[in-house]
């Protein structure tokens, strides 16, 4: 429970700022989301000047990131995160782009759309969560907007997508933020 | 006149009482041939039982399921679940419990193997098991997400690796039958004995009607439900061929479905317009319930924004399903996420919270809070009565 009460706690600081009120349900809902295909409004989000994720809850590794990559990635707010869901790599022993020793990347994806505010520009942002290794439970990074149903799969976040093939199937880790290419 | 006895001497003489009583008292008998080694359960089990089912977050490759006494608050008895567990299924002559689970070799890794397992409900031992395709849905746990015929015959599981499809178990012959493909449409909604639905993402129903063998007919519907703007939740109750579906905002469409045709009746609100613009809403992952003796619907309620569809409620709203009126309301003592009644004439409410685990039990009929049982599990999902 250690990680989920962190997760209550930053969590609700955040996002009182922001909503009414939200429980970890979403935060969990969230979570799978984060394991989740959910081209979530991409370019509405990608719209938004600042990302409002959760909670980050870790310090930022390493070095601090190129101008031209600004922000912590290990934070909610970072500017690629605009439309995830779930524990982001950074934190968990990867990256941003790169999944964290032992894990597998799924090849299956969900994008978003977001803009950096460095160069001005909006870029696709592919989604791939590692697999293959219980959740890393930390910088949990979570939004419940434009969520809908199990029944629309590509919009709802309560699906885990850690599946598909035979290395990336279902134990959800961790989730990167890579860049597909800037947005036409 | 005052009695004065020094410490000293009270002490002494408390201790000779206390030497006398034990040399006078007989040994306790072993309790080798007195109590059984192992607890066995009641069969059939009383309705005022309920089955919390835990998916375990944390730790997924440990889901669990609780059995708690709705009566005495008692914490009767624990299954071991395995992978991104969903819920129990109770056969209705009590004897069995059908699970559907999924394993890896080496825990997290290695070779994937679905089964249903097929628990005895007087020694929860396992007694079976049914190998199905390793394809069992990984999504927050939901009733749908695996459900029995109305006579027992078969298990029905939603699949998604991402394709959908519907596993078929013949409980009587204890064998997988078939996959049923449902491209497009989710989870699984029983209609009858030989029939269920599935909900296509365009707001249409894939109707299937089973034979004896397990062979399946499909109807694809429709679009019966307007999934843009304020779509349904996924978390429908059944109150005989009615299947009640509730939106984000808290209006209830009754679908009527059988074997081949479906139909949605006149929608209702579960709020007045004044409570709509406070910002009233259904919300949670089991956030609706039915008394089907009293033809009851019970809704977690709270105050939010648009996107607070699945976030925790205080609040239980009631209506009569026959005139839509609300006729009852209460607050409830923690936040909830989940609740459900029992199915008898004198019916429990059981509410509980994912992040919470407390299991608070009330009179369904007056809302009073009757007992809590604190720490059941770790991120309780679904409860399941007998």
């Amino acid at each position: 429970m250690k990680w989920l009460d962190a997760l209550s706690e930053n969590s609700a600081r955040a996002l009182a700022r922001r909503t009414s009120r939200r429980s970890v349900l979403a935060g969990l809902g969230s979570f799978l989301l984060g394991a989740t295909a959910v081209p979530l409004l991409p370019v509405a989000r990608g719209a938004e000047p600042k990302p409002t994720g959760g909670a980050s809850g870790a310090a930022a590794p390493g070095a601090a990131a190129p101008a031209a990559d600004p922000g912590d990635p290990s934070s909610c707010d970072y500017w690629r995160h605009c439309a995830i869901d779930g524990f982001l790599c950074g934190c968990c022993g990867g990256s941003q782009a790169t999944c964290p020793p032992g894990t597998d990347m799924s090849p299956v994806t969900w994008i978003g759309t977001c803009h950096n505010p460095s160069d001005g520009k909006d870029y696709v942002i592919s989604y791939n969560d590692c697999c293959g290794k219980s959740a890393c439970g930390r910088c949990f990074c979570n939004r419940n907007e434009g969520d809908t149903a199990l029944f629309q799969p590509g919009q709802s976040n309560d699906y885990n997508w850690c599946s598909g093939n035979a290395k990336a199937n279902i134990p959800y880790h961790c989730s990167t933020a890579r860049i597909v290419g800037a947005a036409k | 006149m005052r009695l004065r006895i020094k410490p000293v001497v009270l002490i002494e003489a408390l201790m000779s009482c206390a030497v006398l009583m034990g040399s006078a008292r007989a040994e306790l008998p072993g309790d080798a041939g007195r109590s059984p080694e192992v607890a066995t359960l009641a069969v059939p089990a009383s309705k005022h039982w309920v089955w919390v089912n835990d998916f375990v977050f944390p730790h997924m490759a440990d889901g669990m399921a609780y059995l708690i006494d709705g009566d005495s608050g008692r914490y009767l008895a624990t299954l071991s679940t395995g992978y991104s567990f969903a819920h129990v299924l109770l056969s209705r002559d009590g004897k069995r419990i059908y699970s559907p689970e999924t394993y890896f070799s080496r825990g997290t890794r290695g070779v994937r193997t679905d089964v249903v397992t097929l628990y005895d409900a007087g020694t929860l031992k396992a007694a079976g098991e049914i190998a199905i395709p390793p394809k069992r849905a990984s999504n927050m746990p939901m009733i749908a997400n695996a459900v029995l015929t109305d006579d027992d015959r078969f298990l029905l599981i939603y699949n998604f690796n991402p394709a959908q499809s519907v596993t078929v178990v013949d409980t009587q012959t204890r064998k997988f039958v078939r996959e049923i493909e449902t491209p497009g449409c989710a989870l699984v909604y029983p209609t009858g004995p030989r029939s269920f639905f599935s909900v296509c993402g365009d707001g249409s129903l894939s109707l299937v009607a089973l034979d004896d063998a397990g062979a399946a007919q499909q109807t694809r519907t429709q679009p019966l439900f307007n999934m843009a703007g304020d779509p349904i939740t996924e978390k429908p109750v059944r109150l005989g061929a009615i299947w009640y579906f509730v939106s984000f905002a808290g209006r209830i469409y009754p679908l009527e479905a059988g074997p081949r045709q479906a139909a949605v009746k006149p929608s209702w609100w579960l709020t007045s317009d004044a409570e709509r613009k406070a910002g009233w809403r259904p919300g949670g992952l089991q956030q609706l319930a039915v008394d089907s003796r009293r033809s009851r619907l019970y809704a977690i309620m709270h105050r939010g924004g648009v996107e607070t569809h699945k976030d925790p409620g205080k609040d239980v709203w009631v209506f009569d399903l026959s005139s839509h009126e609300r006729v009852q309301q209460f607050a409830l003592k923690n936040l909830s996420t989940s609740i459900q009644l029992s199915s008898d004439a004198q019916p429990l409410l059981f509410s509980i919270f994912i992040d919470g685990t407390d299991l608070d039990i009330y009179d369904a009929a007056t809302g009073k809070l009757l007992r809590f049982v604190q720490h059941v599990g770790t991120t309780p999902t679904i409860m399941v009565t007998p």
